[in-house]
């Protein structure tokens, strides 16, 4: 295979993406609007700042950050929605907004918030009209809605018109009607918000089956679940700017610094002095004697540091160290607590990618 | 193809006229009632024995059955849907569509058109009927007539399509709304033949693609222009959906800008 050699093409190119916003600074009213035409004042917000990503033919991407952080607008920018204010995007070889049609025959786009479907048209219709705009034969027509019946039960909405459709129903029709055209790029915004768990377990299932087909995906979820069932890699926005961009296990290097370690004594030792010695770690008692969970950063202490104080103190008998989970990271990112100080031990490798 | 989905988008909106009958009717209801109003004042005025413009009764009931069926066209709501879309950013769910906007809105018109006018024309007929008849052209001329109303569908289509861009501008769409039906209702015939409006506004009328929307229907229906005369404004017609045909492009490229450019 030539592809050890040679690079692989990528198939999303985003250099320096960035996108601002200008919103006119006008109170309310009619007295407002008027002072506006005189002043003409705006706040301009960065929405997307400098965003740089390179993604590969089959790759699926987590895209993830705290609300307003920018995730949407750089959906609507890759799809030819938005315009960028500077820098370059290009998308299999189109550029989205210059070239539209092409752009639109070749991905396939799902806003969570807002529906495709024809409001007052049952989704058979929607779907047919889509296949006529994207020029589906017959047969893979059918090919394609016994998939969709198959994995999202699509059957039983078809004679269902579009506003009559729970949230969940109207997310599984508004995924068939996204990727009906089998296009090989997916960006998907918030596919799993407000749906119910078994809703979500059969459109995550898709969605593998979808990543496993090589289909090239953006997703962008508040799920914790959609991401570690569907993605390898994770793009962390904040604030507009890409703060991670690398495996979904350098995430948990780079940002879950906390480490906590279960040890049990073979003789009873006193906390404070376990606490005495690891001032930099909280030392709590366990559940019997001898047994302690130590919470330490691991920027500041490492695992080798914490146990040959421990065993300073008595023989180890037993030893756990709770693996970092993913979660606490994304959560905090959501949440907006993450800190990103620099990964002084180099683990750090893929931020700011 | 593309040509294959909007031939699908005009079946569909067809369809979906039929789903909402009752909007439709109730829609037709207002101007049906307009017209048995306008056909009582007239005939009264007629009575009176003054002149108006020369018409006789029969003509003039002909003539504003005509105007119903030519402001009956391109009415159903179609507009206010796009209006809505534009107004809440949904519009920009239609730029990831692989079809041409203005083609793909015109194509759910013709849906909605081809309906209106058997509607229309069915109930034009009938008041013809109890009312004692209408003049009834020959045959050339009748050919002449359905030409000029088939083109009043996209003419008026796309002054209602450039009119519901300023959408991206202004959030008050019944206020364009308004305005545009006024203006269309007075300039373009509808209201009165324009014959009788003072000669400035006749002239402006005459000047803009109002004048196309009824009164060229109506001269061709009553005789009033015939042979080369009528071919003419059939040309002027078919001048002006071309020219606004393009000028729904560049408005919409403009407007879009607003959108994607701006933001919204
Ligand atoms: N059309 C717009 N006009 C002005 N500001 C906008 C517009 N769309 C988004 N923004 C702003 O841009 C930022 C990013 O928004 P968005 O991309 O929707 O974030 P996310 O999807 O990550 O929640 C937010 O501060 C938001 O208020
Ligand atoms: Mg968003």
């Amino acid at each position: 295979m030539p592809a050890a050699t040679m690079a692989v093409m990528p198939v999303i190119e985003a250099r320096e993406l960035t996108k601002v916003f200008r919103r006119p600074d006008k109170s309310e009213g009619l007295r407002g609007s008027l002072r506006h035409l005189v002043t003409r004042r705006y706040t301009t917000t960065s929405a997307v700042d400098h965003v740089s990503l390179s993604i590969e033919p089959g790759e699926a991407v987590a895209y993830v950050g705290p609300n307003g952080a920018g995730k949407s607008t750089t959906v609507k920018l890759l799809s030819g929605i938005l315009v960028p204010t500077s820098g370059e995007v290009v998308v299999g070889g189109i550029v989205p907004h210059r070239d539209r049609i092409a752009n639109a025959r070749q991905v396939g786009v799902l806003f969570g918030q807002r529906t495709q479907l024809w409001w007052d048209l049952p989704v058979r219709e929607s779907l047919a009209l889509l296949r006529d705009m994207y020029g589906i034969g017959p047969a893979d027509y059918r090919a394609q809605l016994a998939r969709f019946d198959e994995v999202l039960e699509l059957g039983e909405l078809l004679p269902v018109t579009a506003r009559k459709l729970s949230l969940g129903q109207r997310m599984r029709a508004d995924l068939a009607a996204a990727l009906l055209h089998r296009p090989g790029i997916v960006y998907l915004d918030e596919p799993t918000i407000g749906l119910d768990i078994a809703v979500k377990d059969r459109v995550r299932d898709f969605l593998r089956r979808l990543v496993a087909d090589g289909t090239t995906l953006i997703l962008t979820t508040h799920d914790l679940g959609d991401i570690e069932d569907v993605c390898r890699r994770i793009a962390i926005i904040d604030g507009g700017r890409i703060i991670y961009d690398g495996g979904l296990d350098g995430v948990k290097d780079t940002f879950a610094r906390e480490r906590c370690m279960h040890v049990r004594l073979t003789t009873d030792v006193d906390p404070q002095s376990v606490a005495a010695l690891l001032p930099d770690a909280e030392v709590t008692p366990g559940g019997s004697p001898g047994e302690f969970t130590i919470r330490f950063d691991r920027f500041v202490l490492t695992a080798g540091q914490v146990i040959a104080t421990a065993s300073s103190l008595a023989e180890i008998d037993d030893l756990l160290i709770d693996e970092p989970a993913i979660e606490d990271v994304v959560r905090k990112v959501y949440s907006g607590e993450l800190e990103l100080e620099p990964a002084e031990d180099g683990v750090g490798a893929g931020v700011g990618a | 193809m593309a040509a294959r989905a909007y031939l699908c988008m005009v079946k569909v909106s067809a369809r979906t006229v039929l789903t909402y009958r009752a909007n439709f009717v109730l829609g037709l209801f207002a101007v049906f009632f307009q017209l048995l109003a306008m056909l009582y004042v007239w005939r009264l005025l007629l009575e009176s024995g003054k002149d108006f413009g020369g018409y006789t009764w029969p003509q003039m009931k002909a003539y504003l059955l005509v105007a119903f069926v030519t402001s009956s066209l391109v009415s159903a709501y179609g507009d206010f849907r796009m209006a809505a879309r534009i107004r809440d950013g949904l519009v920009s769910l239609d730029l990831v569509k692989p079809v041409t906007y203005q083609t793909a809105r015109f194509a759910e018109t013709v849906g909605r058109a081809a309906l209106e006018l058997a509607v229309t024309f069915a109930v034009a007929g009938s008041i013809a009927l109890v009312t004692g008849g209408i003049p009834v052209p020959d045959l050339p001329q009748l050919l002449l007539f359905a030409v000029s109303i088939a083109a009043v569908v996209p003419l008026k289509f796309l002054v209602v399509y450039l009119s519901t861009l300023l959408c991206f501008w202004t959030q008050n769409y019944m206020g364009v709304a308004w305005a545009r039906t006024s203006l269309v209702a007075l300039l373009s015939g509808s209201l009165i033949p324009l014959v009788l409006l003072p000669s400035w506004l006749q002239t402006t009328a005459m000047l803009l693609p109002f004048a196309s929307l009824t009164a060229t229907p109506a001269a061709i229906y009553l005789g009033q222009a015939t042979g080369g005369e009528a071919l003419g404004l059939l040309l002027t017609q078919a001048g002006w959906v071309t020219v606004l045909w393009v000028a729904g492009r560049l408005v919409w490229r403009f407007a879009v800008r607003q959108l994607t450019v701006h933001g919204g």
